[in-house]
């Protein structure tokens, strides 16, 4: 018998072609969008996993601010650690990291720069579960003046041989230091939000002329340390947390430490100096509801087709019932045929998300991929996937074994209104999500199109910053000349416009910005609280990026370059509690112990942060000697050229003077937009799955008015007979799916009102959600529906009555 | 004349056959006239009522209407004239059970652009005519099938049209309400309507001032 049903599946599905392409197609797309959201949303929630990681927690200060402590800074003391574990029992070991973002490697003749290091402690093969391939993880880091490699960076250091005890010269900001290979360890892996292609001994510190004095030696002053605790599995870390809190041990009250699972720090960490981009829960949330809603929705789609063609199928059934089928024998037959129906669904899905996965990770600019581990763990998803196309199967079937047989045969089927309700529900809850999911990519749209429009302060365009390490025994100052040299020769070139040099610029967020607590104002008031940003520049920096003074100007060195004066931001002048900014003008601050510097200028407040943060206080300081260029090429030039002939020739010069160094550049315009580069990736994707969700909607709805004509063909013939009109029979059948859009769109504008706001929230500067979002929204959910069910109305309204009204 | 078929032919393909439904019809109806059709099932009465009515088409032959010559009227113009001009009735009423008798009487009056007082003015008036005001607010399900038919006959009356087709429109009735029916028919008929009907009941036939029989969609 099951192979009879089989077959007969198979042939009615082979019959009726259309509607098994609609219904697996619909099925297919639901899958395999749910497959490709649910891999990312897997892969982000992965982060940081390893044996023992979940009783890894990472130290950060809060800093207070009004009333309350938020997060301020995801890096801590030197002493934070220690103190710690010397304190709480419960805290069993720390490691300290000093990141280095990146670092020149010296080899003989080679020499590169590398990115993503740190100073570590002896500890850190205990804390963190990442194996060692070669050496004693109990002392690959106990001695100074030691490193440990990743396997990629020793194979680009050493090739093949074995890279123990060999060793390498390590460059930064013109200290070197000579360090012994004592382990090799495994690349960390893609998911872990603190990436070290190498680890420093903590003991180099000493060593190392790039630390001085102030800064190794144990303190509570200078925070540019990660700390992570190794915490006892059975202690109570919501005890232990606030104890942490509520002590006291840098005898500060602005500040106070506080505690994060490593395992959180990816999704729900997204404090200042955080060691990478992290990611976002609330896009993962996003992305997960608009997973379930699209999969939902594809069943409901299914549920609502195969009803209405069940309808059809109701001569059928009654034969059946007439030549004895058992109730229960017509809802298995039911079943087998979803069940074929959806195993194909399932598998064009899979086979399709694989097949998309390319297209969907560079549309997304993610590095997803599909590999035996990864299939493992979808299975739970698979079995959700399963289940769900199991129950949407039960409906219909149930629906088909109600028929009554004498009625079912004369083909007078009609199923009840309750039935009808159902179906209708079911499409104004496809609608309510389609019309969610239109608004909230507008939304999104929106909102990234203003951050990039949004004026950022500073005019960026055309603006490269230089960087390099240069290997040289030269001095401070001798290299400065050296710079000097450089900016000289560069002005020389036709295309170059203006040159300045700044240790930081806009949209280079916290790198090289330096961050403190702790100012004399100029009225004698002291705040300790207010945390400040610093960074030094030379004089022509505010003219080469166009920030305006509001009073004041820019600094004006004596004859030997030197001054000590400063500029500050609007902000500045407002947190620290002035009235007019004129107040600064002229007058001297002091901070960072004795040392004084006069305000010469109040700039207008830019975007330093990118657009997601607020303006925050600026101090930016003059200073002789600052190493890094600001090239402002000329448009007009440069567009003939090209940048890259453009860039080659400024390496050019930048090779002539600086024989042995590496060189690398950066366009501030493409560095500021990185800063929403997530947001526009959460914005692709958004699009992508609403049209999809649109589609598997007017599916849907296609599915149910061809139901309804069916239902009212007989209506229709009558109104005909009686002198309607084409036009008015597709009044009369398209009123009501307008209604239940209308209805749909009702629900969902307070719903996406509602949702929108909260991601809105995550910005700092933010869109707003115009009336005519929700308009074209409604606009074109009507638009859709309309047209797919005018397509079947059309079909019935131009049907000749007399077929339709024919009484047998 | 109200009427005039000439050589109509009509036939479908079936299985690689051409299966003819109506062969060398010839007639002629005169306004006022009562025409009954007989013949056994699928002998291409109601095919026959169906191509009078414009309703369906056919393959070969003319067909004139009070002078119009339908074959070659375009789609739009051919409604019009029978919206205008023609009635039906049919054997399962084909009333609307969604709406009441009174909005089943209204509902062709809202295709042929009549103002709301006027058709609030035909249906009373047909709603007397027939002597079923006190049904106006029932539905179709809670008339007998003779109630219903009686309304589907008003229906087909309301906009004055020359002619009536009925499709066997006693059908599903029994002999008391057929008998009511058909006395209608003739009352109207003196009124002046043009009546053919399609029927099965030799009886009902003999209301008529003409049978016509189809054997095999021939007439003989």
């Amino acid at each position: 018998m099951i192979k009879l049903f089989f077959t007969i599946a198979t042939r009615y599905l082979l019959k009726n072609k259309l509607y098994s392409f609609i219904n697996i197609f619909g099925l297919a797309i639901g899958v395999a969008s749910f497959i490709l959201i649910m891999l990312y949303v897997d892969y982000e929630r992965s982060y940081d996993k390893f044996e023992g990681s979940q009783h890894v927690y990472r130290v950060y200060m809060d800093y207070l601010e009004g009333n309350s402590f938020v997060p301020g800074d995801a890096q801590t003391y030197n002493l934070s650690g220690p103190t710690l574990k010397r304190e709480f029992p419960g805290v069993l070991d720390y490691v300290r990291f000093y990141y280095i973002e990146k670092a020149t490697f010296v080899l003989g003749d080679r020499i590169f720069e590398q990115p993503m290091g740190s100073m570590a402690d002896a500890s850190y093969f205990n804390v963190f579960g990442y194996p060692l391939l070669k050496g004693n993880h109990k002392t690959a880091l106990s001695e100074p003046n030691t490193i440990v490699l990743s396997q990629t960076l020793a194979k680009k250091l050493f090739g093949d041989q074995n890279p123990m005890q060999k060793t390498v010269t390590v460059v930064l900001d013109g200290d070197e230091v000579v360090l012994t290979v004592t382990g090799l360890m495994k690349d960390i892996p893609k998911n872990v939000h603190f990436r070290n292609n190498y680890l420093i001994s903590y003991a180099t510190e000493n060593t190392w002329d790039f630390f001085d004095e102030a800064q190794t030696k144990l303190n509570f002053n200078m925070n540019n340390y990660y700390t992570y605790l190794k915490i006892d599995e059975n202690a109570n870390i919501a005890s232990l947390k606030d104890k942490i809190i509520n002590s006291d041990f840098d005898e500060d009250e602005e500040e106070r430490h506080n505690i994060e699972p490593i395992e959180d720090i990816h999704l729900y960490s997204d404090k200042p100096y955080e060691v990478s981009v992290n990611g976002s829960a609330t896009r993962i949330k996003f992305l997960s509801a608009i997973a379930f809603i699209i999969l939902i929705l594809s069943w409901l789609n299914y549920i609502n087709l195969s009803t209405t063609k069940s309808l059809e199928r109701a001569k059928e059934t009654g034969i059946r019932k007439v030549v004895g089928a058992h109730r229960w024998q017509l809802v298995l037959q039911s079943i087998m045929e979803s069940t074929l129906l959806n195993t194909i669904a399932i598998m064009v899905g899979i086979i399709a998300s694989f097949m998309l996965l390319p297209i969907y990770n560079s549309l997304t600019e993610n590095k997803l991929e599909i590999n035996l581990s990864s299939f493992t763990s979808l299975f739970p998803i698979f079995g959700f996937i399963f289940l769900g196309m199991f129950l949407a199967g039960l409906y219909p079937a149930f629906l088909l074994g109600d028929y009554k047989a004498t009625k079912a045969l004369k083909g007078e089927v009609r199923t009840s209104s309750k039935g009808v309700l159902i179906r209708k529900g079911l499409i104004v809850t496809q609608f309510l999500a389609t019309i969610i999911l239109i608004i909230g990519t507008m939304v999104v749209t929106k909102q990234i199109h203003f951050l990039q429009n949004q004026p950022i302060g500073a005019e960026l365009n055309q603006i490269v910053a230089l960087k390099g390490e240069i290997v040289t025994n030269k001095s401070d100052s001798l290299l400065s000349n050296d710079y000097k040299l450089l900016a000289d020769e560069l002005k020389d070139l036709p295309f170059v416009e203006n040159i300045t040099f700044a240790q930081t610029y806009p949209g280079d967020s916290f790198d090289n910005l330096g961050s403190s607590r702790g100012i004399t104002l100029p009225n004698g008031v002291q705040n300790l609280s207010t945390v400040y940003y610093v960074y030094d520049v030379q004089p022509e920096y505010f003219e080469l990026l166009d920030i305006p003074f509001v009073v004041g100007n820019t600094f004006l060195p004596n004859d030997s370059g030197d001054s000590n004066q400063i500029a500050v931001n609007e902000t500045f002048v407002k947190e620290m509690g002035f009235n007019s900014p004129e107040e600064l003008i002229g007058r001297k601050l002091k901070f960072w112990g004795n040392n004084e510097w006069v305000v010469t200028g109040v700039f207008k407040d830019y975007h330093h942060f990118g657009l997601k943060d607020k303006v925050l206080p600026l101090l930016v300081k003059h200073q002789r000697d600052v190493n890094n260029l600001l090239v402002k090429l000329d448009p007009t030039a440069t567009s003939t050229a090209g940048f890259t002939t453009a860039i080659d020739q400024i390496q050019n010069k930048w090779n002539q003077i600086f024989t042995k160094s590496t060189f690398n550049y950066a366009f501030l315009d493409k560095k500021f937009e990185a800063h929403y580069k997530e947001d526009k990736t959460f914005g692709k994707a958004f699009q992508v799955f609403t049209v999809l969700a649109i589609l598997i909607a007017s599916l849907g709805l296609f599915g149910l008015s061809s139901y309804t004509c069916v239902q009212r063909r007989k209506e229709i013939g009558i109104r005909k007979v009686n002198g309607a009109s084409i036009t008015q029979i597709l009044k009369l059948l398209n009123i009501d799916f307008i209604k239940w859009v209308g209805l749909a769109f009702i629900v969902a504008v307070p719903i996406a009102w509602y949702v929108m706001n909260k991601w809105l929230e995550g910005f700092a500067y933010k869109t707003a959600m115009s009336w005519w979002i929700f308009a074209f929204a409604g606009i074109s959910a009507l638009a859709v529906a309309i047209l797919t069910v005018s397509w079947q109305s059309f079909q019935a309204a131009i049907t000749n009555p007399v077929d339709a009204l024919k009484d047998q | 004349m109200l009427l005039e078929l000439k050589n109509i032919f009509k036939w479908v393909n079936s299985g690689g056959q051409r299966v003819f439904l109506l062969k060398d019809i010839n007639l002629k109806v005169d306004e006022g006239d009562f025409i009954s059709i007989m013949g056994p099932s699928g002998s291409g009465k109601s095919t026959l009522l169906n191509v009078m009515g414009m309703l369906d088409g056919f393959n070969e032959g003319e067909y004139n209407f009070l002078e119009q010559s339908v074959h070659t009227l375009k789609e739009k113009k051919r409604a019009t004239l029978y919206k205008e001009y023609i009635g039906f009735v049919f054997q399962s009423y084909h009333l609307l059970d969604e709406l009441t008798v009174q909005e089943n009487l209204e509902m062709p009056l809202l295709y042929k652009k009549f103002k709301g007082s006027e058709r609030k003015a035909m249906v009373a008036d047909m709603l007397d005519r027939f002597n079923i005001v006190g049904k106006k607010d029932l539905f179709p399900a809670q008339l007998s099938g003779g109630q219903q038919q009686l309304v589907g006959v008003a229906r087909a009356l309301i906009a004055n049209p020359k002619l009536i087709l009925a499709d066997e429109p006693t059908g599903n009735l029994n002999s008391n309400q057929s008998e009511e029916i058909m006395q209608l028919f003739q009352q109207l008929n003196k009124e002046g309507v043009t009546i053919i009907q399609v029927t099965h009941s030799e009886k009902n036939a003999q209301y008529g001032k003409r049978i016509i029989q189809l054997l095999d969609g021939r007439m003989v």
